[in-house]
């Protein structure tokens, strides 16, 4: 006779566990409540540990947020955020009748633009250039240097600025003199002030930033930049065919997030550079929300402006993070 | 990287023009701060003669000997002190569990959270209502104010999370059966583990808080506040357009350019001091934040 | 008393069930091996015991004492990881005595206790250093006296040997299996190698796809492996499998019959999977063989023996001879010869192992 270990009824065996545990689901199953329950008796403290810094945004960030509602209405500082009469569109078509605000927006939007179109490329440049400096020390020294003034304040860079083009004392004009020119007063002048803003940035930002870019640079396999060299190449054509092509990723990357931060000028640095004089080719956004709110009190207009330059922000940003999610499927955050 | 020696002639003189290049890029990037110092140790006539180009003319130390005088420039070095410091120090205490908690697998609504506080990198509601909020908690004028107040960015708490979220799960798990509590297992194994990456946020923190300028001149109103920034901001301009300075300085060896000339120095020696030693790490840090899967 | 008891144990992640109900008993001082591929539930399952993943239903007790509920530190058990998870910033006798320290056990006591446990792992000498500075050998020493040093109840291994070299691996293999002999302490085991399970375990477990196939000492599973998924995973190599059909007295294989021990005949006309173990086969014809011609590929000496790769028909076969002849004459070789009371019969549909009656 024979006898077999198969299942009973012709199951599969598989059917028969999967069944075998629905049927201890009913019977073991300590239940939903009491894993939750559980879960915050074992965890509790990542909890407490989440716990300060989630308040401390809720006050800090969140609250503003709320206060944001200003913007639609006539604030007065004794009836408050929520006492305050609502106003509705009524601050928004103050702004966009206003000369010096839709002028704010011109002069963010033309920085922003020469921020990118010089600003952007020099990293990219310097960290190509420092991938072909074959002595070591002289790199490494070079690169200390040029990654210090990230560190320095705008104080401090407006204060060489203001130093260093000044226009009796200033080293630019002496320069000027020697050459035997007229001195220029730069800080004065409307039309130097973005030559002198984006260069200022460029001095004290190119060198930090050619970090990302060395950084993808030292990521390419070495292999390539070998069989290159066995077919021939020269350091010229590695330089384009392998390494630029290489950081291509990174540097769309980058190019997408400038893009996103378009509003985003570093307004520190415009206020301590600018005077009324230069205002015309100067006052940005925040600049103008800084005067109008800090400065005029009049809350609820800047307030309105503030709020049209972060969702203009907010929207730049998201575009930017799905572009650069289609472009690396990574995301930025 | 391949040698020297196997360079061909083009090579070599593409290698030599770079680097020459990179040279020019290294002086023009080293010439102000060069400058400044010169200017400071110059004597007023020749600062405002514009004779300094390189090395100080008729050296002289008088414009130091004048700030140094300043009990306010002595104040606000030392509130400086006190908001780079305690700011730190309040940074990290925020920061270090918050980016402990939100690495944990098992925190429920850990995405929520995730997106609670990178929302805030995205939209933040501006000048105004973050004034306002400020001015509402009876933070203006504070120094506690500004030390809580900008305690904590995203930024920072994701560039923590990120690095303890590479730290192998085993760890954890190993110091959990060994009976480790969070807060054994962070303080015991994952803050020595993490050295690296949070020495590059606490030296951040500190260039932050040592450079802050712009919410300590709005906020602060008491001169027995006010941080070094605030105060050579404040010279600067003040310096700048004072006819009574102009008469002062004419008796004195010094002159607005090589005050502020002199400040700026003071403000950057130590920041000059902490940089060899962040440099070991940002290069990394920098590169931790950014791009996460 | 048992050790430590699974009864219906499951774990599912959201609506994905990846254990679906295993039960299996693990007496006292026993060393069971859990083995098989990658995702089949092992290490789910011994982390669960563990107490780092959370059940989602059944009931695991540890010395007859329901734990599903108990946070891994109260459960009285160690464990040694696959990366050892050592920290880097303590030297020996501080990752070792982390575990103490955090119980607050006196500081005398601690030392003895370390002491002691370096003396039996032959650590004594470096204690002072950093893992850093140990070799592969020594960390995962470190890491099992880590474990050691808490007298735990239950020792639970996490594929410890994976991250060494074949040579280390074997050598670590005894010390593992003489340490389990001195010290008696009842050990759950995973592992994906499957000489591992058989040189180490007492009973093996092989799962796959979330549940147990079939739990028994290694020799019961190599002898007789319940299903073609034993069969084909235990063995280097494993169990050749050739689809065939019963007949009154054996199974035809294409066009060849296999003579096989037992009563064929009231199954006869059933789909089969007949098993034959490559070192089970014989070049020469003896008593109670059948031959089975076979086209040779490929041979691949070994040392001692040498592997034979051949088809029959469209299955692919793999058989062992031994060396002692001259190897070329291996090359000639176009038929095995297999002994009726060695092969395996399986179920073709459900791949169960078929017993045949007298």
């Amino acid at each position: 006779m024979t006898d077999e270990h198969t299942t009973a009824g012709g199951q599969s065996y598989e059917e028969s566990v999967i069944e075998a545990s629905e049927a201890n689901r009913q019977r073991f199953d300590d239940g939903r409540w009491t894993r939750i329950f559980d879960h915050f008796k074992r965890e509790w403290q990542i909890y407490a540990m989440l716990l300060p810094t989630i308040i401390w945004f809720l006050v800090f960030l969140y609250k503003p947020m709320y206060g944001l509602q200003i913007a639609f209405k006539d604030y007065s500082i004794f009836r408050g955020v929520a006492g305050s009469p609502w106003v509705g569109w009524e601050h928004f078509q103050t702004l966009f009748s206003n000369d010096q605000f839709i002028r704010a927006v011109k002069n963010t939007i033309t920085i922003s633009f020469y921020n990118l179109l010089f600003g952007f490329p020099a990293p990219i440049i310097l960290a190509l250039m420092f991938n072909e400096v074959m002595h070591a020390t002289y790199k490494r020294t070079s690169q200390t240097i040029v990654y210090l003034p990230h560190f320095i304040s705008s104080v401090i860079i407006a204060g060489i600025v203001i130093t260093a083009f000044s226009p009796t004392a200033g080293i630019i004009n002496t320069f000027i003199g020697w050459l035997g020119f007229e001195p220029v007063y730069f800080l004065t002048q409307p039309q130097w002030f973005r030559p002198i803003f984006v260069g200022t940035g460029i001095w004290q930002e190119a060198g930090f930033g050619s970090i990302v870019f060395l950084a993808a640079i030292a990521g390419v396999n070495p292999s390539l930049y070998e069989s290159a060299v066995v077919d021939g190449a020269n350091r010229w054509q590695m330089m384009w065919k392998i390494t630029i092509p290489s950081i291509l990723p990174t540097i769309l990357i980058m190019l997408i997030i400038r893009i996103g931060n378009v509003m985003e000028v570093s307004f520190e640095l415009v206020i301590l550079l600018y005077q009324p004089s230069t205002y015309e080719t100067a006052d940005v956004v925040n600049t103008w929300v800084y005067r109008q709110g800090l400065q005029s009190g009049q809350y609820d207009l800047a307030a309105a402006a503030g709020l049209f330059n972060a969702v203009v922000a907010f929207v730049l940003v998201m575009t930017a993070n799905t572009l650069s999610r289609r472009f690396s499927r990574t995301s930025l955050w | 990287m391949m040698k020297w020696n196997l360079y061909s002639r083009g090579d070599k003189f593409f290698a030599i023009v770079v680097s020459v290049l990179i040279g020019l890029f290294t002086v023009a990037t080293l010439y102000p701060f060069i400058y400044i110092a010169a200017v400071s140790f110059s004597s007023g006539f020749a600062a405002q003669a514009g004779k300094v180009v390189l090395t100080p003319i008729d050296a002289t130390i008088e414009a130091y000997g004048y700030i140094l005088k300043d009990p306010q420039f002595w104040i606000s070095y030392r509130n400086t002190f006190i908001y780079t410091i305690g700011g730190t120090i309040m940074s990290l205490m925020f920061i270090i569990p918050c980016a402990y908690a939100l690495s944990r697998p098992q925190l429920k609504g850990r995405r929520f959270f995730n997106l609670f506080i990178a929302f805030t990198m995205w939209f933040n509601a501006g000048l105004i209502p973050f004034f306002l909020n400020m001015r509402d908690l009876g933070l203006l004028d504070s120094m506690f104010g500004i030390i809580l107040g900008f305690a904590i960015n995203a930024f920072n708490i994701i560039l923590l999370r990120n690095f303890f979220e590479s730290i192998p799960q085993s760890f954890e798990e190993a110091a959990r059966m060994d009976g480790a509590n969070d807060f054994q297992v962070l303080w015991k194994v994952f803050i020595p583990l993490s050295k690296p990456a949070i020495a590059t946020i606490t030296l951040f923190l500190i260039v932050a808080r040592w450079n802050g300028f712009f919410w300590a001149m709005v906020l602060l109103q008491s001169e027995s506040k006010i941080p070094l920034q605030v105060f050579l901001r404040h010279t600067i301009s003040n310096l700048s357009d004072d006819d009574e300075f102009a008469i002062v300085q004419t008796a004195a060896g010094f002159s607005a350019e090589t005050v502020t000339a002199a400040i700026i120095v003071c403000s950057i020696i130590p920041v000059l001091i902490v940089y060899p030693f962040i440099q070991k790490y940002f290069e990394k840090g920098i590169l931790l934040g950014g791009v996460k899967e | 008393m048992s050790g430590v008891n699974l009864s219906g144990i499951v774990k599912s992640y959201g609506a994905m069930q990846v254990v679906h109900g295993i039960d299996l008993t693990v007496a006292e001082k026993e060393f069971v091996v859990l083995v098989g591929p990658s995702g089949c539930g092992k290490s789910t399952t011994l982390r669960m015991i563990a107490g780092l993943e959370e059940i989602t239903a059944g009931d695991l007790t540890i010395h007859d004492r329901r734990v599903n509920r108990i946070a891994p530190k109260d459960r009285d058990v160690a464990m040694v990881f696959q990366n050892y998870a050592l920290y880097p910033h303590l030297n020996v006798a501080d990752n070792m005595a982390f575990g103490l320290r955090i119980r607050k056990m006196p500081k005398n006591e601690i030392k003895t206790t370390i002491d002691d446990v370096a003396e039996i792992l032959g650590l004594t000498e470096y204690l002072d250093r950093r893992p850093a500075d140990l070799s592969g050998g020594q960390r995962q020493r470190v890491a099992m006296g880590r474990a050691i040093v808490r007298h735990p109840k239950v020792f639970l291994f996490d594929e410890p040997l994976s991250n060494l070299d074949a040579k280390l691996r074997t050598q670590m293999r005894a010390e593992i299996k003489r340490l389990h002999k001195r010290l008696g302490v009842t050990s759950v085991y995973v592992t994906h190698d499957q000489v591992e399970a058989m040189t180490l375990a007492d009973r093996i477990v092989v799962m796959n796809n979330g549940a147990i196939e079939q739990i028994g000492t290694p020799m019961e599973l190599f002898n007789n492996p319940s299903n073609t998924f034993v069969a084909g995973f235990l063995g280097s190599p494993p169990m050749n499998q050739m689809k065939g059909t019963l007949t009154d007295s054996g199974a035809l294989v294409g066009d060849v019959e296999i003579k096989i021990n037992g009563a064929t005949g009231p199954h006869a006309g059933r789909n089969v999977i007949v098993g034959i173990r490559p070192e089970h086969v014989t070049l020469t014809a003896e008593e109670g063989t059948s031959p089975l011609p076979i086209n040779l590929d490929l041979v691949e000496p070994l040392g001692s023996e040498a592997l034979l790769h051949a088809r029959h028909g469209e299955d692919n076969l793999v058989f062992k001879a031994n060396t002692e002849n001259d190897i070329d004459s291996l090359s000639g070789v176009n038929k095995v010869h297999i002994p009726a009371h060695l092969v395996k019969i399986f179920d073709a549909d459900t791949g169960k192992a078929l017993v045949l009656g007298d």
